[in-house]
This record gives structure tokens, sequence and C-alpha cells, in this order.
């Protein structure tokens, strides 16, 4: 098999548990196919980040509208949210190339389990 | 007020979004365990929010030619393919269950975050970034 069909399986592989995550959970997908773009598809760090973002956008596209059919998704409630993701959006993208991922994700971690603890304890 | 307030959390979320590394899950975590929503209603806000995050962010990553199409294309077919499938199954869901179930995932998320395997470190030695 060449480097490319192993490649492009491999994304599939990585694409396909990634929208489980995602759909089931409403987020999440790039938590799983980050690590998998850089193990299974040999992608480096920065472009499996960036490339996952370009994944997850179709799936939450369709995953929202599934939520939208079943009344599970309130779009008074969520306006200020969207106001806030795009000039987040905005700001992440123009220095995402100078970060360092490290301690971010040290951080990220840390607050993952609270919200597990959270979650589990409610 | 508390439009501010959904705002301000909305851009800071929104700024790890944009780099890919679960901004959304930090938002589902703020909209169930402190705002106070229903799981499956906190799983619609995320899911929408994360549109405007991505598109903004999408724009620098192309520039910088950080995504890999070869990648992307067969992960999105993949993907639209399950994650329809399982939005479709947890919006039948009991809360309570699900609201456990993303506990567990959570958790395993956290802990692997936390604890890197070997083979992940790799990726944190300064000379494969790119300049």
């Amino acid at each position: 098999m060449s480097e490319e069909n192993r490649k492009r399986r491999a994304a599939l592989l990585a694409g396909g548990a990634a929208g489980l995550v995602n759909g089931f959970f409403g987020g999440g997908g790039g938590m799983v196919l980050v690590p998998l773009f850089i193990r299974r598809c040999k992608l480096c760090q920065q472009n499996a980040f960036a490339s996952s973002v370009a994944v997850i956008l179709p799936l939450c596209v369709l995953s929202a509208s599934i939520y939208l059919y079943h009344g599970n998704l309130n779009l008074a409630t969520a306006a200020p949210y969207l106001a806030g993701g795009l000039v987040g959006g905005l700001i992440g993208g123009k220095i995402f190339h100078r970060v360092s991922m490290v301690w971010l994700r040290r951080l990220f971690a840390l607050l993952i389990l609270y919200g597990a603890f959270r979650s589990l304890c409610a | 007020m508390t439009w501010g307030l959904a705002f301000a959390v909305g851009c800071a979320t929104g700024i790890l979004s944009g780099f890919g590394v679960g901004g959304g899950t930090l938002l589902l975590i703020y909209l169930t365990a402190f705002a106070g929503l229903p799981q499956q209603e906190a799983q619609g806000i995320n899911l929408i929010y994360f549109l405007p995050a991505a598109l903004t962010a999408l724009p620098s990553h192309m520039k910088h030619h950080f995504v890999d199409w070869k990648a992307v294309i067969p992960a999105v077919i993949a993907g639209l393919i399950f994650s329809g499938l399982a939005a479709w199954f947890s919006n039948g869901l009991d809360m309570t269950l699900l609201r456990k179930i993303f506990g567990v995932f959570l958790l395993i998320v956290g802990i692997s975050e936390l604890f890197p395997r070997a083979t992940s470190n790799r990726k944190e030695i300064p000379t494969e970034k790119r300049s």
C-alpha cells in the first residue's frame, strides 16, 4: 500500500471517530482528531490542529441542524456565544503560528478534568 | 450583563477553538456546570458556536499552509456520516445518562492530555516546529 493510500485510510478512520464523538457529545471532535492526525496520519502538530478546524466545521453544520430539528438548539441563547466565537476565532487564527502548545495543553487538561469531575458528581 | 458574560466566554473559548485545541469542550463545561443549561441544549449551542469561530480562524490557517487537504477531505467524508448518526442517536437519549457518559469522556481526554504518551512527546521538540 502506498504512503498516500495509507494516509487516506488513516484519515478516514480518524474522521469517523471524530464524527462519532462530535455528534454524540456536541463537540470535542477535535480532541480525538488532533492526536489521530499526528500519530496515524503523520501530520506535524500545527498542521494537525489547523486541519482539525477544517474537518470539524462541516461536521458541526450537520450536527447543529439535527439538534435544531430536535428542538435542542435555542438560537436566542446561542447568539452571544456566536458573537464571542466570531471574535475569538479571528484572534485565535491570527496568533496561532506564534503560540507554544505545551503549557496551553497542560492548563487545558486541568480544566477538562475539572469538567469531568463536575459532570460525574452533579 | 449576562449577554456580556456570554460574549466574553465565547470570545475566550473561541481563541482555543481557532487553535483547534478544544475550545468547544471548555464551552460545554461552562454551559452545563456554570450557566446551568440542560446537556442537549448546551451541545446544540456549542455546535453552532463553532461555525463563526472556525470560519474566522480558517483563512489564517490556510494562508500559513497549515491545512493538509489530503488528510482533511477523507476525514470530512467519514466524519459527516458518523457525526450525523451519532447526533441523531444522542438527541433521543436520557439527559442524566448523557451527562455521565460525557463525564467519562472528559476524564479520559483530561488524563491523556495531562500525561501524553512517549510518541506524542516528540511533537513538543521545537525543531519540528515550522518557522
